[in-house]
């Protein structure tokens, strides 16, 4: 917590909350920013459905799922609700005088109808049978609607039971993908620290390397030194009679930006003399480099150096030696040289890549010295 | 100078706000003027129950005259009524038929009023909502002085008020922001007011070590003190608390009052149920802060006696009057959510100049504006000024409408009047402002 400077007469509460909110608000920025996850809301989940990586099962359970899901749907359509009418019962003029007692009926039936023209005088019976007649039918009717109705409510009770599976279903669905959100989080965590590492590594033998090439030109020159001393100082005395110290400057620039990469060896060296294949990165070898120079180029040594390590291009008969008396002393003359500020054409190639950080100065291997392939 | 106190319900082991209020007021004008309390003979603000003998009786040397409630109140009615009043479109009837129901419906108050209103020089009504105040104010235009303890709530929305606010001699704030919200409903600016408060009685000396000794806790204490009810955010403040606890574990709440919620069971939350002040005080004295979860306040007594010992205050910014408080005496911060809570109150707790800071302006901004000398001061002078004002520019009484106009439904819900109204601490200095 940062502390407030307070006075204990100059307290203003409104300054202090609005430092509160400006606080909470930076902590609140140390989470997921916004653009972070749109970009993981943006992801399609099935790319990282891979078994490999999340648990035993889980893709196969999704599908499972997934079928159960789209399986069975729920028929919402309206089901006929209206069957073929009710059979009536009959009533008409005579039912109303009928009887159920046999023989006896028939007597009673006789006087009724003897008496119906009394009874007509009270009331009109017709009415009311044909009112019975359309009670009965719409009672059957009714009967029947009843009967689906209840029908009906069976079917829904099962289509919502079906429904409740479903949303059972969704549910197990929603904890799975907090699963798979919660594994895609870890997985990319741990690739984004996979790749940080990866590219640390690859710095480190890019650094390893170059440091390698620069002892082995050292020894290269020390070996050539001590084994052809006379031929070394010939050629160096030819090369400074027919070339002069100009061309030499040259070479050695030439062979310096090719060694510190592409942009600056497309900058230093004359067009003449810098091939089109070269590709200015000094890893491919240069026959047209290569070829015999006009100053001293044709000596054993010059043309064994390409075929040692056409990248370096041999420090030893071109190079002007100082002395044959110290030849433990090129190494770090070279190293000198190399690590002088770069020009401003050598500035691509130093920008170039991280191979370029070992080279610049001498402390860097013995700085690497704590990684123990170094040595 | 004769003053009536006219309050809902009076006594001395009565502990509502309002109520509390106004006895203080009535004690401390008692030796400026001869105050009587006319109030009902009901202990209940829930269903208003005649549980008192209607008559006069003295209550710490102050003659309160009791009138009986001619109505219990029935809450489901009150409910229903409510419902329709604050959220559909309804008509004046409707908001008396809800002020009846509300209560304390007396009768028998109004009309000693009616009779023997003219007797005092000035009545003095507190809490504008009820009964008892709208219609005794209604009948003693020239005396009465209102106390409104206004909180942003519904009921200040609804048509009624709007006269009876206009209508007063004149009223005494608890805090700016409720003038704002009165003045915004009403528009009553022309009427004289002042934003006065309440001062406290808060002991020179308490013991903090006697508390410690008694209860135990040694460590960190926030205190709150107050009925613990989910309404005056303790469900909020049990939340926050607990979430913060995982963070400081030495932190203890310290809670003092009847519990109406729950109250959850954690190792750092202590109740100690109903204290007397002495222990009160003691405890406040003791807490390294007050905390004040509720969202409506008109004014909050505890917050004025938490600065008057030196004691710095949270309270919730989502409360207008707490938070324009805070800032006005720079004596308490304030929060919106839990973020802002576990900072605010990690803040208070780690820096103890700020802590000291801000209890220290507590205790001036108390010293200056709630003290009872200054809180007398103020009414004496209100009273002055009102005795000396013509007559004929007193502004005329608003009749209620006819009986169709009582029956057009055409007024608007009363939560979207509030609602519509400005929101936030109103800007003002300290509380002695006076329009």
């Amino acid at each position: 917590m940062a502390e407030f400077n307070i006075q204990s007469d100059s307290v203003d509460v409104t300054r202090i909350m609005e430092q509160i909110r400006e606080r909470i608000r930076e902590k609140r920025g140390a989470d997921y920013t916004e653009e972070h996850v749109r970009e993981l809301a943006s992801v399609k989940l099935e790319r990282f459905l891979d078994p490999r990586q999340v648990r035993s099962g889980l893709v196969e359970q999704y599908r499972q799922l997934d079928a159960a899901e789209g399986q069975d749907p729920i028929d919402w359509s309206t089901p006929s609700l209206l069957g073929p009418p009710p059979e009536s019962f009959e009533f008409d003029t005579e039912t109303i005088y009928k009887s159920s007692r046999g023989p006896t009926g028939k007597i009673i039936q006789m006087i009724r109808k003897l008496l119906n023209p009394f009874l007509k005088l009270l009331f009109n019976p017709d009415p009311m049978v044909h009112a019975l007649t359309r009670q009965a039918e719409i009672n059957a009717y009714t009967l029947q609607l009843l009967q689906q109705q209840t029908d009906l409510a069976e079917r829904v009770t099962k289509q919502f039971e079906r429904a409740g599976a479903k949303f059972q279903a969704r549910e197990e669905l929603d904890s799975l993908n907090y699963e798979v959100l919660n594994n895609l989080v870890v997985e990319m965590t741990r690739l984004s620290v996979d790749m940080k590492n990866h590219m640390m590594r690859v710095e480190s033998v890019a650094g390893r390397l170059d440091f390698a090439e620069r002892r082995a030109r050292a020894l290269e020159t020390v070996v050539q030194h001590r084994s052809t001393p006379s031929t070394d100082e010939a050629g160096s005395r030819d090369g400074d009679s027919t070339s002069g110290s100009g061309s030499g400057r040259t070479r050695r620039r030439r062979r310096r930006s090719r060694r510190r990469g592409g942009g600056s060896g497309e900058a230093d060296a004359p067009a003449a003399t810098q091939p089109a294949t070269d590709g200015g990165n000094g890893d491919t070898p240069v026959p047209t480099d290569a070829a015999p120079e006009p100053s001293g180029g044709g000596t054993s040594a010059e043309a064994s150096a390409p075929a040692v390590d056409t990248d370096t291009a041999s420090p030893t008969p071109e190079e002007p030696v100082p002395s044959a008396a110290a030849p433990e002393t090129a190494p770090s003359v070279e190293t000198a040289t190399l690590a002088s500020p770069p020009t401003t054409g050598d500035a691509g190639g130093d920008a170039g890549g991280p191979q370029d950080t070992p080279v610049s100065a001498d402390p860097e291997p013995g700085e690497r010295s704590g990684d123990p392939d170094e040595q | 100078m004769k003053l009536a106190v006219v309050v809902q319900r009076y006594g001395a082991d009565l502990n509502g706000g309002a109520e509390l209020h106004a006895r203080y007021v009535a004690e401390h004008l008692a030796p400026h003027a001869d105050v009587e309390v006319l109030t009902t003979s009901t202990t209940d603000y829930i269903t208003w129950k005649n549980d008192l003998t209607p008559g006069v009786e003295q209550v710490n040397g102050i003659p309160v005259c009791r009138f009986p409630v001619s109505r219990e109140r029935d809450p489901d009615d009150f409910g229903r009524r409510s419902e329709h009043v604050f959220g559909e479109e309804h008509s004046i009837g409707s908001e008396l038929a809800w002020l009846r129901s509300e209560g304390p419906t007396s009768p028998a108050l109004v009309k000693h009023l009616r009779r023997h209103g003219h007797e005092y020089d000035f009545c003095v009504f507190f809490s504008y909502r009820y009964y008892h105040a709208y219609h005794g104010a209604r009948v003693t235009p020239d005396q009465a002085v209102l106390v409104p303890t206004a909180e942003r709530d519904p009921a200040l929305g609804l048509e009624i008020f709007g006269p009876a606010f206009r209508g007063v001699r004149a009223l005494m704030y608890n805090s700016h922001e409720e003038r704002a919200l009165i003045q915004g409903v009403s528009g009553n600016e022309r009427v004289p007011g002042v934003v006065v408060g309440i001062g406290s009685e808060v002991p020179s000396d308490p013991q903090p070590d006697r508390f410690r000794q008694r209860t135990g806790l040694h460590g960190p204490t926030l205190i709150y003190v107050g009925r613990i009810d989910e309404n005056k955010g303790c469900k909020e403040l049990f939340d926050f608390f607990q979430r913060y606890a995982r963070i400081d574990q030495a932190l203890t709440l310290v809670l003092i009052g009847n519990p109406i919620m729950a109250i959850p069971e954690h190792p750092r939350i202590r109740h100690l149920g109903f204290v007397s002040d002495e222990e009160k005080f003691d405890a406040m004295a003791a807490a390294e802060l007050l905390v004040i979860p509720s969202y409506y306040e008109s004014l909050s007594m505890v917050t004025l006696e938490a600065w008057a010992l030196g004691r710095p205050v949270l309270a919730n910014g989502k409360c207008d009057v707490l938070c324009g408080q805070c800032v006005r005496s720079n004596a308490g911060l304030y929060y919106e959510n839990y973020e802002e809570f576990a900072e605010s109150l990690h803040i208070i707790l780690t820096q103890r100049r700020l802590r000291e800071a801000l209890g220290a302006n507590g205790r001036i901004y108390f010293d200056r504006h709630y003290t009872w000398p200054t809180i007398e001061r103020k009414y004496l002078d209100m009273f002055d000024r009102l005795q000396q004002e013509d007559p004929a520019n007193r502004p005329a009484r608003e009749a209620i409408p006819g009986w169709f106009g009582r029956r057009r439904r055409t007024v608007p819900p009363a939560s979207d009047v509030v609602d519509r109204l400005p929101r936030g601490p109103a800007s003002g200095e300290g509380g002695a402002a006076a329009s």
